[in-house]
């Protein structure tokens, strides 16, 4: 053991490259974590805050209603039993028509949301998204567009649009409505097709008191998209109380494209680890190889003195443990030490192109980091195994040494 | 001798081959080695000397033949087994002196007590006193480059004998040495012969030891050609003078 330690302190350039080929992988799986963990929570906050919630019920789908979210008539029976469920943090009920909106000349497909204003305005946070005019009130006859669209559509507040209902459910009604306000949209493509209106203003355009296309929900609990647990309780208690003809979708049933980047981001993650410990591994076999091969003599001595395999192979073994281990910890350390660095920096503006492609896909073009104790010790602790791995190469070969023939070795 | 021997060994025989080339080391060695002897086993370079003593000590399996260590036949222990042999009744004496760099003389002694599985604080004692008879203590917590080349081969024999074994097998240990340091080194080993009856062999040309030993055993083109149990020279100059 001491053998063992003092070699560590003997070769530093060697042990500094041995830590370094073990720190860099853990360093920076932590790191890619970080911002993995912040992208996931930052989609899963602005599209669950701004558009799905948690989860939503829906009534079940039904032919004939092509992308337009079927009709509930009168969802007082969900209503009734969504009361009677724990664990729902907050609810509201929701109307979305496929319409046309038109100013002027001007004619775009839009999707316009019925809300109640009063009620989403605490979880999406829409005053604080208005680039222009206000927010809706209940009363409301207005409505808000995204940037995008208002460009498009050369609006500006105190304009007025017509919209047309297309939902094949609702009857074919139009309503000319004046531009409240302009938000901005968390994502661009909401931005380009999203019009807010207050609920009673969509049901006016559906010609129906009580139409609704969505009861949407937030779960008791649930802060980011690993909270599987408590979505899925909730949704098992929703589906058994609700009678029939309502199912229960979650956020990632509602927007297939997050499930898509989740698909890709494990997979990318992996291969990237992999990269990562293969060439940490390689470093360390090779130093200890090294290593090994430059105290072929001195290990020999010590077979002939009487050492067993098993004691050669631990001392080359502890002395990579020892290094690996310390190389696991400050890695993990420098990972979270630069997490917290960026965070407390508030985050890395991205700009150009990227922050342009952030924005399309709704997620915020300032990357922050945020990283789990589990995701740290995996990190370290992967890495670490996958170095002992490596170890083992060079540590198996010292103890096949025969000892007259090692202590013959010359270099 | 009328005690079992220590070591025994039957029509020995080594050959080495490299590349279909047969080189015999050893033609047929038998000998016996009893407890509490100081032997030299001496001859002219490649007679089989430290070919002999690597096959006494485990480090290398005969051709043919047998070597018994106190009646058990070698040949029947696995590599392992060997290897515990080695710790428990063999300790070495190299010619390079061959300690370890990264410990001090007093873990360089210890080692082959923690080998052994002795308890740290006993080791270190053990260590200390060996290290004091040996008349090194002072280095004790030097490293073996900080001291000089008699200084290295003592703390050498410190470490083989430390362990108490039932045998020290020297390869040319006074090969690196000038004569005063030999001569002190041979009276160190004489002194653990008769004081502490630790058996040693030697294998070595040097004239100087070979007047030291009480058995001298010469081997020429690996077989033994002089078998001589004598009186060591400084017991007779010792005779003479009184």
């Amino acid at each position: 053991m001491k053998a063992a330690i003092r070699h560590i302190m003997r070769n530093r350039r060697r042990t500094t490259l041995t830590l370094l080929a073990v720190l860099i992988p853990v360093y920076f799986l932590v790191m890619m974590f970080g911002f993995a963990n912040s992208m996931m929570q930052d989609m899963f906050d602005s599209v669950t805050r701004f558009d799905t919630g948690h989860m939503q019920i829906r009534a079940e789908e039904r032919r004939g209603t092509g992308l337009a979210m079927p009709l509930m008539r009168d969802a007082s029976d969900a209503l009734g039993a969504l009361a009677s469920v724990d664990g729902i943090e907050w609810s509201t009920v929701r109307l979305d028509l496929p319409a046309l909106a038109s100013v002027g000349e001007e004619t775009r497909t839009v999707y316009l949301r019925g809300v109640v204003p009063e009620e989403i305005d605490p979880i999406s946070n829409m005053a604080e998204r208005m680039v222009s005019g206000e927010f809706l009130t209940e009363t409301s006859d207005g409505v808000i567009v995204g940037e995008e669209l208002a460009e498009l559509l050369k609006l500006q507040v105190g304009d007025e649009m017509v919209l047309l209902g297309a939902h094949p459910e609702a009857s074919l009604g139009a309503i000319r409505v004046p531009v409240v306000g302009v938000f901005s949209a968390p994502e661009a493509t909401m931005g380009r097709t999203m019009v807010l209106a207050s609920l009673s203003t969509a049901r006016r355009l559906a010609r129906s008191d009580t139409a609704a296309t969505a009861i949407v929900l937030r779960v008791d609990g649930v802060t980011g998209p690993s909270d599987t647990r408590r979505m899925d309780e909730a949704a098992a208690a929703l589906r058994a109380a609700l009678p029939a003809g309502y199912e229960v979708k979650d956020w990632l049933e509602l927007v297939p494209f997050v499930t898509g980047y989740l698909r890709i981001l494990t997979p990318m993650m992996l291969i990237m680890a992999v990269v990562f410990f293969g060439l940490g591994a390689l470093v360390v076999v090779n130093t200890l190889y090294l290593s090994v091969m430059e105290r072929t003599r001195e290990i020999g001595l010590i077979l002939s003195l009487g050492a067993s395999r098993a004691h050669v192979m631990g001392m080359v073994l502890t002395e990579a443990g020892v290094i690996t281990l310390a190389g696991a910890f400050y890695g993990a350390l420098v990972g979270v030490a630069l997490v917290l660095i960026v965070e407390a920096f508030g985050g890395i503006p991205l700009w150009g192109q990227m922050a342009a492609y952030m924005k399309e896909i709704g997620i915020s073009p300032v990357m922050h980091m945020s990283v789990t104790a589990t995701q740290v010790l995996l990190s370290a602790g992967a890495m670490a195994v996958v170095a002992m791995l490596a170890a083992w190469l060079p540590a198996r070969r010292a103890a096949k040494l025969e000892p007259m023939e090692a202590m013959r070795y010359v270099e | 001798m009328s005690s079992s021997p220590l070591i025994q060994t039957l029509d020995v025989k080594k050959t080495y081959v490299t590349e279909s080339v047969e080189t015999p080391a050893l033609r047929g060695v038998s000998l016996e080695l009893h407890k509490r002897e100081f032997t030299a086993i001496a001859g002219p370079s490649g007679s089989g000397k430290s070919t002999l003593l690597h096959l006494l000590g485990g480090l290398d399996r005969p051709t043919e033949g047998e070597i018994f260590l106190q009646g058990q036949p070698m040949s029947e222990l696995s590599k392992d087994q060997l290897a515990k042999l080695r710790l428990s009744s063999i300790g070495f004496v190299f010619q390079a002196y061959n300690l370890i760099p990264v410990l001090t003389v007093l873990e360089n002694t210890a080692f082959v007590l923690e080998l052994q599985g002795v308890a740290r604080r006993e080791r270190i004692s053990r260590a200390q006193k060996i290290l004091s008879e040996l008349g090194i203590e002072q280095y004790a917590d030097q490293y073996p480059h900080r001291i000089s080349g008699g200084e290295q081969q003592r703390v050498a024999v410190a470490r083989a004998v430390v362990g108490e074994p039932s045998i020290v097998l020297a390869d040319e240990p006074t090969a690196n040495l000038d004569t005063a340091t030999s001569h002190d080194l041979i009276d160190l080993m004489r002194r653990l012969n008769e004081h502490k009856g630790a058996t040693f062999l030697f294998a070595t040309h040097d004239s100087r030891l070979l007047d030291r030993v009480n058995r001298l055993i010469t081997l020429i083109d690996g077989a033994v050609a002089e078998d001589v149990v004598q009186r060591p020279a400084d017991a007779r100059i010792e005779a003479a003078a009184s």
